[in-house]
C-alpha cells in the first residue's frame, strides 16, 4: 500500500503525554529494595523491548511521535474508525446531552488493541525477535497480537485466563488461526502456572498470573520477548490514535467534548482516548472531565491504593507505583475480563493521584444492561468492557441539569460484544449478578500490599 | 536528536582496534549516567566498577532503558535496537566496556 491509500484523517503521530507532563513517568522502585523472595537469580541485565520502542515509555522530549510508515499501512486498512453521534440512544434517554461514541470494535481482532499489537510486532521484528509470548485476560488482546505477528512474521505464544478462555473458547480458536500457540492459564507448562494451580486447583486464573507465565516462558529463550497489551506508558501512547482522531471528528462537527467516558483495566483503552482531548483541551483552555469506569469486582481506582506493587505473579517487571489491591487479589470471574488487572498502569494512576481523572466503579449487572441498551439503540453489541463504559457513560449524563446546557459527551466502545453473546444470553436469562469485590481476598491483599511497601521503604544497605 | 548524531552500531567485544585504551572518560560517563537514573536514596554512597546493575544497584528494564537513553544523550547517537537486544550486562565494568565499544561515527 502506498502512502495516498492512507485517509488524510488518519494521525501520522502518537501523542505524547509526557511532554506536557513529564512528572508521570513511571516511579519505579529499586529491585535492590526487595525482599529476598522476590529477587531472581539472575545476575545481568538485558533489554526486554526493542530501545525504539521502550524509549516511548520516558520520552519526555517529543509531544507528537512519528508513526513508522510500515504501521501507518497497516492502519489504514481500518483507520480512521468511526466516531457517531448516538441519536437514538439520545431520544430513548430524554438526554439533555448530546452523546458521541468512538468505536473500534471493525477491525478484523475486534478492539482497539489492534493499535499496539501492530506497533509492538513492528518494533521487535526490526529488532531482530523472533517471538512474542503474552497474557491475556478477555482475549481480545492475545487475539491482536497473534494478528500483528502473523503479519510482521513472528511466532506468538498467548497464555489466556482460564475463566474467559472457558467462557469464550471462540476467542482462543481465533489466535491460533493466526498462527499463535494458546495455553490456558494456570497450567502445568511453567513453575508460575503449577504454583498457582498448587494454591487452588479450580483457580479462575488472573492476568497476573497469565502475565507471569509468558514472563517465564519468554525468558528460556533468547530470541523471545514478553510483550503487553495495556498500561506501559508506550502502549497508551499507540492508542492516541483514537483520540486525536476523535478529536478531528467531532471539530469536523463543531463539537469538543465536555466530558470523556472509557473503562479502566490498566489504562490503554482510556488513555487511548482521553489523552489527545486532554491535550487539545489544554491547549484551547477548554475544560474536560476525564471518567475511568472500573469493575465493582476489581475497583483499583475507587478502593485501592497508590503504592508500589507487582503487576505480574512472577515479578521480574519494574516495580511501580499504582493504584493497586494488591498482586494477591483475585478477582471474582466477570465476563469483562480485561477489567481484571489487580492494579492501573502507573500513568492512569498518576492521572487519578493528581486528580486529572475520576473514576467509578460499575458491577456487571449495570454494564451488562447499558450494553444492550446501547446495543438495541444504536445497532452496535459493545464487548462487556465497552459496557462498563457505556453504564458510567448513562450515570453521568443521568446527573446532568436539565437547566444547564446539554453536556458534550464522548464515550469509547473499545471493542464489539459478539464473541460475548453468551453472557448476553446469561444476562437476558436473567442469570448474570452484580458481581463486587471478594471482600475477604480484598482485605488480605490490601494488608500484603502495606506490609510489602514498608519492607521496600527501609534504607538501602551499605555496599 | 540534531542532523549531525547518528545510529550507531556496537563494536563486537574483543575488537581491540576499535576499543579506546583510556577508560577513564567512559567511566565517567557511565558513572554520571547512573548517577543521573537511580535516585540518591536508592543507590549506594560511592559507586564502582565492580558493583553489580541488577543486584547492587536494582536495574530493573525500565531503569535500564532510561540508562541507555541517558548515555544517548550523553554520547549524541541514537543506538541501534538490533544490536542492545543481544546485550547482558552484569557489573558497572561491563557498562563501562559497552561504553567503549559504541563505534562513534568519523569527527569530519
Amino acid at each position: 500500500m502506498v502512502d495516498t491509500a492512507r485517509d488524510p484523517q488518519l494521525p501520522t503521530h502518537w501523542f505524547n503525554i509526557l511532554h506536557d507532563r513529564p512528572h508521570y513517568v513511571t516511579s519505579a522502585m529499586s529491585r535492590s529494595r526487595l525482599p529476598d523472595e522476590l529477587k531472581s537469580a539472575r545476575r545481568s541485565v538485558q533489554l526486554q523491548q526493542p530501545l525504539s520502542l521502550a524509549r516511548q515509555s520516558v520520552n519526555t522530549a517529543d509531544r507528537f511521535v512519528p508513526i513508522p510508515g510500515e504501521v501507518l499501512d497497516l492502519y489504514a486498512q481500518y483507520r480512521p474508525t468511526p466516531l457517531r453521534r448516538a441519536v437514538r440512544l439520545e431520544e430513548r434517554l430524554g438526554a439533555n446531552a448530546r452523546i458521541y461514541y468512538k468505536y473500534e470494535g471493525a477491525n478484523l481482532t475486534g478492539s482497539h488493541k489492534l493499535n499496539t499489537a501492530l506497533a509492538q510486532a513492528y518494533y521487535y521484528a526490526r529488532a531482530g525477535v523472533k517471538h512474542l509470548v503474552t497474557g491475556t485476560a478477555a482475549g481480545q488482546w492475545g487475539t491482536a497480537l497473534a494478528y500483528a505477528c502473523q503479519v510482521m512474521g513472528l511466532g506468538c505464544t498467548v497464555f489466556m485466563v482460564r475463566a474467559t478462555l472457558r467462557q469464550k473458547p471462540v476467542r482462543g480458536e481465533m489466535m491460533r488461526l493466526f498462527g499463535a500457540v494458546v495455553h490456558e492459564s494456570p497450567g502445568e507448562l511453567t513453575e508460575v502456572g503449577r504454583r498457582a494451580l498448587q494454591e487452588d486447583p479450580a483457580a479462575a486464573g488472573t492476568q497476573a498470573v497469565a502475565n507471569g507465565e509468558a514472563l517465564a516462558l519468554a525468558a528460556e529463550d533468547s530470541g523471545s520477548r514478553f510483550a503487553v497489551g495495556s498500561g506501559e506508558n508506550s502502549v497508551l501512547l499507540h492508542q492516541t490514535v483514537i483520540g486525536q482522531e476523535a478529536v478531528a471528528q467531532l471539530a469536523v462537527l463543531g463539537e469538543f467534548p465536555g466530558c470523556v467516558i472509557a473503562c479502566m483495566g490498566a489504562g490503554s483503552n482510556f488513555g487511548g482516548i482521553a489523552l489527545p482531548v486532554l491535550g487539545a483541551a489544554e491547549d484551547s483552555g477548554r475544560p474536560v472531565r476525564l471518567v475511568a469506569v472500573e469493575s465493582a469486582a476489581c475497583p483499583k481506582l475507587t478502593r485501592g491504593r497508590y503504592r508500589y506493587d507487582l503487576s505480574d505473579a512472577l515479578g521480574t517487571t519494574p516495580v511501580t507505583k499504582v493504584y493497586s489491591l494488591g498482586s494477591g487479589y483475585a478477582p471474582p470471574p466477570v465476563y469483562a475480563g480485561g477489567l481484571r488487572h489487580h492494579s492501573a498502569g502507573p500513568l492512569a494512576s498518576a492521572m487519578h493521584a493528581d486528580g486529572t481523572l475520576e473514576a467509578m466503579a460499575v458491577d456487571q449487572l449495570t454494564a451488562f444492561r447499558a450494553g444492550l441498551l446501547f446495543c438495541q439503540a444504536e445497532g452496535i453489541l459493545p464487548a462487556p468492557e465497552s459496557a462498563h463504559a457505556v453504564a458510567g457513560m448513562l450515570d453521568v449524563v443521568s446527573r446532568h441539569p436539565r437547566q444547564q446546557p446539554p453536556l458534550v459527551v464522548l464515550v469509547h466502545i473499545s471493542g464489539h460484544g459478539l464473541l460475548d453473546l453468551g453472557a448476553y444470553t446469561a444476562f437476558a436469562a436473567g442469570q448474570i449478578e452484580p458481581v463486587t469485590a471478594d471482600e475477604t481476598s480484598l482485605a488480605r491483599s490490601l494488608t500484603a500490599l502495606e506490609e510489602f511497601n514498608h519492607a521496600i521503604a527501609a534504607p538501602p544497605r551499605a555496599p | 536528536m540534531s542532523s549531525l548524531q547518528a545510529e550507531v552500531a556496537v563494536v563486537a567485544a574483543g575488537d581491540s582496534s576499535e576499543v579506546d585504551v583510556s577508560q577513564e572518560p567512559h567511566r565517567r560517563l557511565v558513572f554520571d549516567a547512573l548517577t543521573a537514573v537511580i535516585p540518591a536514596d536508592q543507590r549506594p554512597e560511592a559507586l564502582d566498577e565492580q558493583q553489580e546493575l541488577y543486584a547492587d544497584l536494582g536495574m530493573d528494564s525500565l531503569r535500564f532503558v532510561r540508562l541507555l537513553v541517558e548515555l544517548e544523550s550523553k554520547l549524541g547517537v541514537n543506538l541501534l535496537d538490533e544490536e542492545l537486544m543481544t546485550i547482558e550486562l552484569v557489573t558497572v565494568a561491563d557498562l563501562v566496556d559497552l561504553v567503549g565499544r559504541i563505534s562513534l561515527p568519523a569527527a569530519e
